[in-house]
């Protein structure tokens, strides 16, 4: 029988949502793989969390537990995942697509010589083997994509799934791991936390977001600003907007700015890559405005208006602008 | 100092992106290709390492891919790099990230840079995953995320993780770098650099040259991809087409009964 291997991942102390998840997609396709489920959890004084896997789907469990795990880092955490691999001997290894993960997982799959898929959303098994759907282009396609050799190595994007919420017999076998200082070339120094924003649109009720295809700091404040403006909300951006200059970091939405829940979110130019989506995408409303009808953005949107945004965002502004007298 | 930047030739992002008729990938005819954004900046970011020593390090660029790709590389000696190397060979197009990982290490072996400079992800294939298989296949430290460079006996760096978080990384030489989009301004080739960039070398090899015949290519592909096609359609969204008017009318008409005006 062969085994799924599920790399658990902690932060500030807990097991992430995100590894229960893939235990989750783990405990879908084993049936399909022929595949038990066996988990890893890399850190320091963890025990307990091992336990907690253990408890909830995890399998076995085994434990990789020294001082020089207690943080991410590259070439320890590799050393865990190769000890864990040589001891189960895995088709399939599953990260969570996180900093940590995307950062590991590819060095694993390259040292195993195995085939690699990145933040796929879902797994399913055909012919005994993983089959994995993602999005390529940022987002404006999906691609199915099937592996012709085991082992694999996948990312899983956070919330693809739910986690799983089953409780089965599990255990926990320690692992060891020899590191020592020397062995590391790559040196943790210190997390910075997020700096206090001047910007807070977590507290804003409507926000008008552009993105890269405004073009420059002009257009943005000749069509998104009036448009905030005249509906009394805040402007916000998509990554590139920030990148090339036109905004300051603070107006950015998404998993690397700020995750925004307003009344109503206006997504103008905006494509709706993953990274975007999960920023914004429980805001309670949410209209987009793109000239691409299959742009991914309206998946989540409720309102869709595909269209040109240099000639539908301004008739929106001053249409508002009308009706509230302005 | 040596600085190696790897480059990928991409569709433009504006390019209409159509399935071709076997369903497996875009229609890349007649389309306009770019250099991957993230490996804009991780350019800018070896330049402004050289321009930092006094113009000393050298600047290498390699790209893997087709005819079209000179067109890249063109540009990145007009923007400063120094030299190029092309790898072109029928069967390095289509490799997946492994097989261009091998192919980088192969180029990089006999480079022997200080520091490699990558994108964390491709704009087509997203795969992120070239950067840490070719520092694994290196056997060198690397960093993915990268949104601060500090260049010294070691390297230090800032890695972004969620929410505005930041990890501060030092790595010891030699090492690679696979960075974030927005960590620098990237600047334009110049008229000179342009002019001064037809006189640069561009060195074109085979997998053979590389010592790589029969190892990489479509036949050692551990993942195919099957199809690509449009993300379906959400249930809950109401998608307006018509005049301006009408749309416009039909919106405001949502925001009004939202109670938002
Ligand atoms: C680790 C990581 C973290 C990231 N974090 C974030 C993040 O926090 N926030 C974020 O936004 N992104 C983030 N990204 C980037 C993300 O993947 C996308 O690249 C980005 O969101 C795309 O921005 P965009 O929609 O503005 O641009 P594009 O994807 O280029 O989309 C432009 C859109 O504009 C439309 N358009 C063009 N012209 C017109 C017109 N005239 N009228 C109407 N529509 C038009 C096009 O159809 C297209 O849909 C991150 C990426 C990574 C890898
Ligand atoms: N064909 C290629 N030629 C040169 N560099 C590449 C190529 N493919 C990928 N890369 C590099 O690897 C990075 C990550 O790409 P990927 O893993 O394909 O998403 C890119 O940003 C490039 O720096």
């Amino acid at each position: 029988m062969g085994t799924i291997l599920v790399i658990g991942e902690i932060q500030n102390g807990k097991l992430r949502e995100a590894t229960f998840e893939l235990v989750a997609f783990a405990r879908q396709v084993a049936p399909g793989l022929g595949a038990e489920v066996k988990s890893l959890v890399i850190g320091h004084g963890a025990q307990a969390l091992a336990d907690d896997l253990a408890k909830k789907g995890g399998g076995e469990v085994l434990l990789a537990d020294h001082e020089l795990l207690a943080n991410y880092g590259v070439d320890a955490y590799n050393r865990a995942v190769r000890a864990a691999v040589e001891k189960t001997k895995p088709d399939v290894v599953l990260f969570s697509n996180t900093p940590s993960g995307w950062d590991l997982a590819p060095r694993v799959a390259a040292a195993l010589d195995a085939g690699f898929v990145s933040d796929a959303f879902k797994i399913e098994a055909e012919g005994g083997k993983p089959v994995f759907t993602r999005r390529v282009f940022n987002g404006k396609l999906d691609a199915r994509l099937s592996v012709s050799a085991l082992p694999v190595v996948a990312t899983v994007q956070p919330g693809a799934t739910s986690p799983h919420a089953g409780s089965e017999p599990g255990s926990v076998t320690r692992l060891d791991v020899a590191i020592s200082t020397g062995d590391l070339k790559a040196k943790f120094v210190k997390i910075q936390t997020a700096e206090a924003k001047g910007v807070d649109l977590t507290k804003a009720d409507i926000i008008v977001s552009g993105g890269r295809s405004l073009g420059g700091t002009e257009k943005f404040m000749e069509i998104i600003k009036p448009l905030a403006d005249a509906l009394g909300g805040a402007m916000g951006a998509s990554r590139p907007v920030v990148d090339s200059g036109w905004l300051p970091h603070e107006y950015q939405v998404g998993s690397s700015g700020q995750t925004v829940t307003p009344k109503l979110y206006v997504a103008v130019g905006i494509s709706g890559a993953i990274q975007h989506l999960v920023g914004m995408k429980n805001s309670n409303y949410i209209v987009a405005i793109n000239k691409d009808p299959d742009a991914p953005i309206f998946e989540v949107a409720n309102l869709g208006v595909v269209g040109d945004l240099f000639e539908i965002a301004p008739a929106l502004t001053k249409a508002v602008k009308d009706a509230k007298g302005l | 100092m040596k600085l190696m930047v790897c480059l990928k030739q991409v569709p433009h992002q504006d390019a209409r992106l159509d399935v071709r008729s076997d369903g497996t990938w875009i229609q890349e005819d007649n389309i306009k290709f770019e250099i991957n954004s993230y490996d804009t900046f991780a350019l800018e970011e070896a330049l402004r390492v050289k321009d930092a020593n006094g113009g000393s390090p050298e600047v290498v660029v390699v790209s893997i891919g087709p005819e079209r790709v000179t067109q890249a590389l063109r540009t990145a000696l007009g923007m400063g790099a120094d030299r190029a190397v092309h790898v072109k060979d029928a069967d390095a197009d289509g490799v997946d990230a492994l097989g261009a990982a091998k192919i980088l290490a192969a180029v990089a072996k006999a480079e022997s840079p200080d520091v490699v400079f990558m994108g964390l992800m491709s704009d087509d294939g997203n795969f992120a995953a070239v950067g840490p298989m070719l520092a694994e296949l290196l056997g060198v430290p690397h960093a993915t995320s990268v949104v601060k460079v500090s260049m010294d006996a070691a390297i230090t760096v800032e890695r972004e993780l969620e929410a505005g978080a930041l990890e501060v990384v030092e790595l010891s030489k030699p090492a690679l770098l696979a960075v974030q989009t927005g960590l620098n301004q990237v600047r334009y080739a110049s008229l000179k650099g342009i002019m001064a960039a037809k006189k640069k070398p561009i060195e074109t090899k085979s997998l053979a040259d590389l010592g790589l015949a029969g190892q990489v290519g479509a036949a050692s592909r551990r993942v195919k991809i099957e199809k690509v096609y449009p993300p379906p359609k959400g249930t809950g969204a109401e998608l307006l087409k018509g005049s301006t008017d009408e749309v416009v009318g039909k919106v405001l008409g949502k925001i009004k009964e939202l109670g938002l005006l």
